[in-house]
């Protein structure tokens, strides 16, 4: 089993690491790495087939070096640590290749006097662009919402759409952002999937797709 | 020992932040191969990586000896080796901070001494 696939690190266990980040615990970088790096990068190479995965590699140490050296910018209390690196480096990754698509279009504009678009240089073939084929994937799995839905959404319930949208299953994850941690499992349980599926009605009712 | 873990280790050692940079600058001013470090620190190889991972322990006393020790515990390392390296490279970075600042006051003292174009014609 991949380690994509291999269960999730419990919430609190990356609620701890970043607490022992912010409290500058010298080992706490060594263990974010050694617990995520792993799985960011097998996670994008999973959900961006077709782009290079040393590029989702870039993408994931980014994600993870960027927590280490800011620590403050994750917030518990609105997701579990896994997603928030998953948006960071999904972010990171789309950076990575559009400074890429830059630099190739920067080459070809030198290398058009020498290169012959019949020769089969890829570089001519927009659709080949790996940024392109990550912007195409997010397209594809993600319609825009119904005009009007976001701005009625609650700080909360936007949290919890974007991570219905992510493909986020855990209900642990769910209620941290929802701040029911401290309730018992059960009720935790309930009240996740009382909000989703009151979100997906929204989204009906909105002329959005279901989850 | 996962690889990505190792590029990662190798991508940061030249940052100030991570003790990666002090056992990349120890090993090299002193010509030593990972397994020579290891030897040292009393670990595996294999473990190297993931140490270096590790923030650099913080300069002021109080703070080093407890960082250090940390660090040491956790990963199984001799910290008395382990204070050793990072006080030397220490002095090593300070060394070179003093020969910058001495070559920029020669070249300083240089350029008063050179008499300026205008001085020469007069």
């Amino acid at each position: 089993m991949s380690p994509s696939e291999s269960s999730p690190p419990p919430v609190d266990e990356g609620r701890a690491l970043h607490e022992r980040l912010v409290a500058g615990d010298p080992t706490a970088p060594a263990d974010l790495a050694n617990t995520f790096l792993d799985r960011l990068a097998n996670w994008l190479i999973l959900h961006n087939p077709g782009v290079d995965p040393h590029i989702c590699n870039t993408a994931a140490e980014d994600a993870i070096l960027a927590l280490i050296r800011n620590p403050a910018s994750y917030r518990p209390e609105k997701q579990s640590l896994e997603v928030y690196l998953r948006m960071s480096a999904s972010g990171d990754l789309k950076n990575l290749l559009r400074s890429e698509r830059r630099h190739v279009s920067r080459r070809m504009s030198w290398e058009v006097v020498e290169l012959s678009p019949a020769a089969g240089n890829c570089l001519w073939d927009e659709d080949s662009d790996p940024a392109r084929i990550v912007a195409r994937a997010d397209d594809e799995k993600r319609p825009p919402l119904p005009s009007g839905l976001q701005e009625t959404l609650t700080r909360e319930e936007s949290q919890v759409l974007e991570l219905m949208l992510e493909g986020e299953r855990r209900t642990e994850v769910y209620a941290a952002v929802l701040g029911l941690t401290n309730r018992p499992i059960l009720e935790q349980r309930l009240e996740v999937k009382r909000v989703k599926d009151r979100l997906k009605k929204r989204l009906e009712r909105a002329g959005g797709r279901r989850e | 020992m996962s690889e990505r873990l190792v590029a990662l280790a190798r991508r940061v050692r030249n940052d100030p932040f991570f003790l990666a940079s002090v056992l990349h600058e120890y090993a090299r001013s002193e010509g030593l191969e990972e397994a020579d470090l290891a030897a040292m620190l009393a670990c595996p190889v294999e473990m190297l990586a993931t140490l270096s991972l590790c923030r650099r322990p913080r300069p002021e006393p109080p703070l080093f000896r407890h960082d250090v020790e940390l660090i040491a515990t956790r990963f199984g390392v001799r910290a008395e080796v382990l204070a050793s390296i990072v006080r030397h490279v220490d002095a090593l970075t300070s060394m070179r901070r003093d020969a910058a600042v001495e070559r920029g006051f020669l070249m300083a003292a240089r350029d008063d001494d050179e008499p300026a174009e205008s001085e020469e014609r007069s």
